[in-house]
């Protein structure tokens, strides 16, 4: 398995940029009102260094993904140890982004399938997709879908331009402070910085050496578009209002109203989220499957899927409700990111740096 | 073999999911609504009204001549405890299922306004099959029904009229949301464009209400169509009105339609005393002139303008007194003005703004200017 440089770039653009849009833009407005650009600009340098600090690490271990310098690391139990969470993090938020994306699309679009229907099929897609070509086929499907994703989101950005009044971005700064603006970036910066999927997929790229620019280029896409989104969906709804709607930029679209005809642009949002949802999960699908493979030392990991693949479906059918939905939001924030995104890879960071600085030490 | 029974696993797969069948809603199982009407009945009910389409009504209207004309819409009412608590009741009178995706306007009489709308508002926004383009009226003197049930002019419904009519009235856009935006914000409270119904069962747009979005969004009193014209000119709401005024130097009226307005809200703080300079400049063609004046000459036109601006400057600070003393509603958004230049001091003064906004000192800057005079020079009269 293979992957090019301009296909990370589009995987981090596809599999990040609607969940940012659609799930950070609200709660962080609610934090920093008017002045949330502001946080989304924090986040995203708070992200660019996270991003900057995974990939380094992993292009320190060129070809192996996190399960095998781990271990090459810090021995056998002690690096398969570390792994474990990173393995609950990625089987959990697959769960709960297939049941909070099924949960959104069902009650506005299709209000008498049952959910599960929906979850099979996203389900069908995931397996196929990861089972027929692993990292390349997502990486190829990514090429073509990022594209339209953000042909999309711009071209309805342009069209709400008359619908905006940036008189409801002042006052700046002053209303919130500094300590709201912060405190509204750090939803947003964990999910620029992803979710630890690139400790593993760096190790499929043919030219590692350019991993660093092409996924700041990927954050850097991502930084500009919800940026923009936000700044948009501020300067539609005001602050005041707009904090108190749950998918935000998903009610903007639909204000759209061009001479009275173009209207309800809200199914093409619909249609881009399907693609970015099913390769989002594909992507998680594949790098679980994959490290659990690794973990067991099992050859065939394609094999891990039918196992993967009903976990999930299971933990998403279990979820009693939204409110649980928050509350895994809370622990993800609170526990599974600070382990998985900063302590863990900070430590492998710090240890490899100091191997590798010993054995230069000792030629 | 294999690969054809995977092959045709997959085709059942997708024509038994692609299709969406158990969803199916066709359009003649829907009954559209172009109009929600929000009453208070005597007895202190909340009462809401719909406007629904009948399609084979609208189709008769555009065959030429013959038979009975069908009606087009029908006006259908329930109570409730609160919005959504009448679906069930309307559903009820009705064999389609309600679509909103077409509401046109949201009318609110004036019994129930007065009595407050503060906790009515969360199911226009909540509800998903709501919809976002919908445009907010209330109804003076009157009841939301009856302004729904009236007969339309030149459109088969009377929802749609009015939403055309405030583009010919020169109005900008104000949707619902941008109500629900107003009434959330910290230094604006809302106005409302209000209609009403004459004796002969017609509709006519009538000015503006005015809320205070403090006592639980409550109506606290209207403005009349030219009053409006200044509130919504200070708001930036307004892209055209005509001004129809004496000239005293010259024995006669002018008319000035103004084509393009422009407003500029200054804040001055001099020892915690707020200043509000409002700069209001607009320009237009005269299209009628009674005076002894000739536009076309600069001196004459000079004293035209001149008095032109006097005279409204005079209405329009009568207007804002009229606002601080009466209803004492900030309306023209200057807490909001003064919250972006002040920030740090808003905070303090933004607790007891509705207090502060009576005793403000307003002044007001009216320029207007005639880019055109028309195609007559001097007035075409009767030599006396």
């Amino acid at each position: 398995m293979n992957m090019q440089g301009s296909q990370l770039v589009w995987i981090i653009v596809t599999t990040e940029v609607n969940a940012l849009i659609g799930i950070t833009i609200s709660p962080a407005i609610l934090i920093s009102k008017q002045d949330t650009w502001l946080s989304m600009l924090v986040g995203g340098g708070i992200g660019l260094v996270l991003t900057l600090l995974v990939v380094h690490l992993s292009t320190l271990h060129p070809n192996q993904t996190l399960t095998q310098f781990s271990q090459a690391l810090l021995g056998k139990w002690l690096g398969r140890l570390i792994v474990i969470p990173y393995l609950i993090a990625w089987y959990t938020l697959s769960a709960y982004l297939l049941r909070e994306f099924t949960s959104f699309l069902q009650p506005i679009l299709i209000d008498r399938t049952p959910l599960w229907i929906i979850m099979i099929l996203l389900l069908g897609l995931m397996v196929y997709l990861t089972c027929s070509a692993g990292i390349t086929g997502i990486g190829r499907l990514c090429q073509i879908v990022g594209p339209i994703i953000i042909f999309v989101l711009i071209v309805c950005f342009i069209l709400n331009v008359g619908n905006a009044d940036w008189h409801n971005l002042l006052p700046v700064y002053v209303d919130s402070g500094w300590v709201n603006i912060l405190k509204g970036s750090l939803r947003p910066s964990f999910w620029f910085a992803g979710p630890f999927t690139l400790l593993v997929i760096i190790s499929f790229m043919q030219n590692p050496q350019k991993a660093i620019a092409k996924s700041m280029l990927g954050v850097g896409i991502n930084i500009f578009m919800v940026l923009t989104a936000t700044l948009m969906v501020l300067m539609v709804f005001g602050p005041n209002l707009a904090a108190k709607i749950r998918f935000s930029y998903f009610m903007y679209v639909r204000t759209i109203d061009i001479l009275n005809f173009i209207q309800n642009l809200d199914i093409f949002t619909i249609f881009i989220w399907i693609f970015g949802v099913t390769i989002q999960l594909s992507l998680y699908l594949f790098v679980a499957s994959y490290e659990t493979a690794q973990w067991f030392n099992v050859k065939e990991w394609k094999k891990i899927i039918w196992f993967g693949a009903p976990a999930i479906f299971l933990m998403a059918i279990l979820i009693p409700n939204e409110l649980f939905l928050a509350t895994y939001e809370k622990f993800w924030a609170s526990v599974i990111f600070p382990v998985c995104g900063i302590g863990i890879p900070l430590l492998l960071w710090i240890v490899s740096v100091v191997k590798k600085k010993a054995s230069e030490y000792k030629v | 073999m294999k690969r054809a029974g995977k092959l045709c696993f997959v085709w059942l797969l997708m024509i038994l999911s692609t299709t969406g069948c158990w969803n199916l809603r066709e359009p003649d199982q829907l009954a559209y609504v172009l109009g929600t009407g929000l009453d208070l009945t005597k007895d202190g009910q909340l009462q809401i009204s719909i406007q629904i389409v009948i399609p084979s009504g609208v189709d008769g209207g555009q065959e030429s001549g013959g038979g009975t004309k069908e009606k087009s819409f029908r006006v259908i009412s329930a109570t409730g405890k609160n919005v959504y608590d009448t679906v069930p009741s309307f559903q009820a009178q009705l064999s389609r299922s309600l679509f909103l995706g077409h509401r046109r306007i949201i009318l609110i009489g004036q019994r129930l306004a007065e009595h407050g709308i503060g906790n009515l508002l969360d199911e226009f926004i909540r509800n998903p099959q709501s919809e976002l383009r919908s445009r907010i009226y209330v109804v003076k003197n009157g009841q939301a029904k009856d302004i729904l049930s009236a007969e339309p002019i030149f459109e088969p419904f009377t929802p749609t009229e009015l939403v055309r009519q405030q583009a010919t009235l020169g109005l900008k856009r104000y949707y619902f949301r941008d109500f629900l935006s107003d009434a959330l914000s910290q230094g604006l409270q809302p106005m409302v464009p209000t209609v009403r119904l004459t004796d002969s069962k017609q509709f006519v747009y009538s000015g503006t209400a005015v809320f205070n979005k403090d006592e639980g969004l409550k109506l606290v009193g209207f403005l009349n169509s030219k009053e409006s014209n200044y509130a919504y000119w200070i708001t930036n709401r307004q892209t055209t009105f005509t001004i129809t005024s004496i000239v005293k130097q010259g024995n006669g009226n002018v008319s000035l339609k103004l084509r393009s307005l422009d407003r500029r809200i200054r804040v001055k703080m001099i020892d915690k005393q707020i200043q509000i300079d409002v700069h209001l400049t607009g320009e237009g063609t005269i299209l009628e002139n009674n005076t002894n004046l000739d536009p076309t000459k600069r001196k004459d036109l000079n004293i035209i303008q001149e008095e032109l601006s006097q005279t409204t400057q005079k209405s329009i600070q009568k207007m804002i007194k009229k606002v601080q003393e009466q209803y004492k509603t900030d309306i023209f958004g200057f807490g909001e003005s003064v919250h972006r230049k002040y920030p740090y001091q808003w905070k303090t003064l933004k607790q007891d703004w509705n207090d502060t906004f009576p005793e403000l000192d307003i002044s007001v800057k009216v320029e207007l200017q005639s880019k055109d005079p028309g195609e007559t020079t001097s007035s075409i009269k009767s030599i006396p």
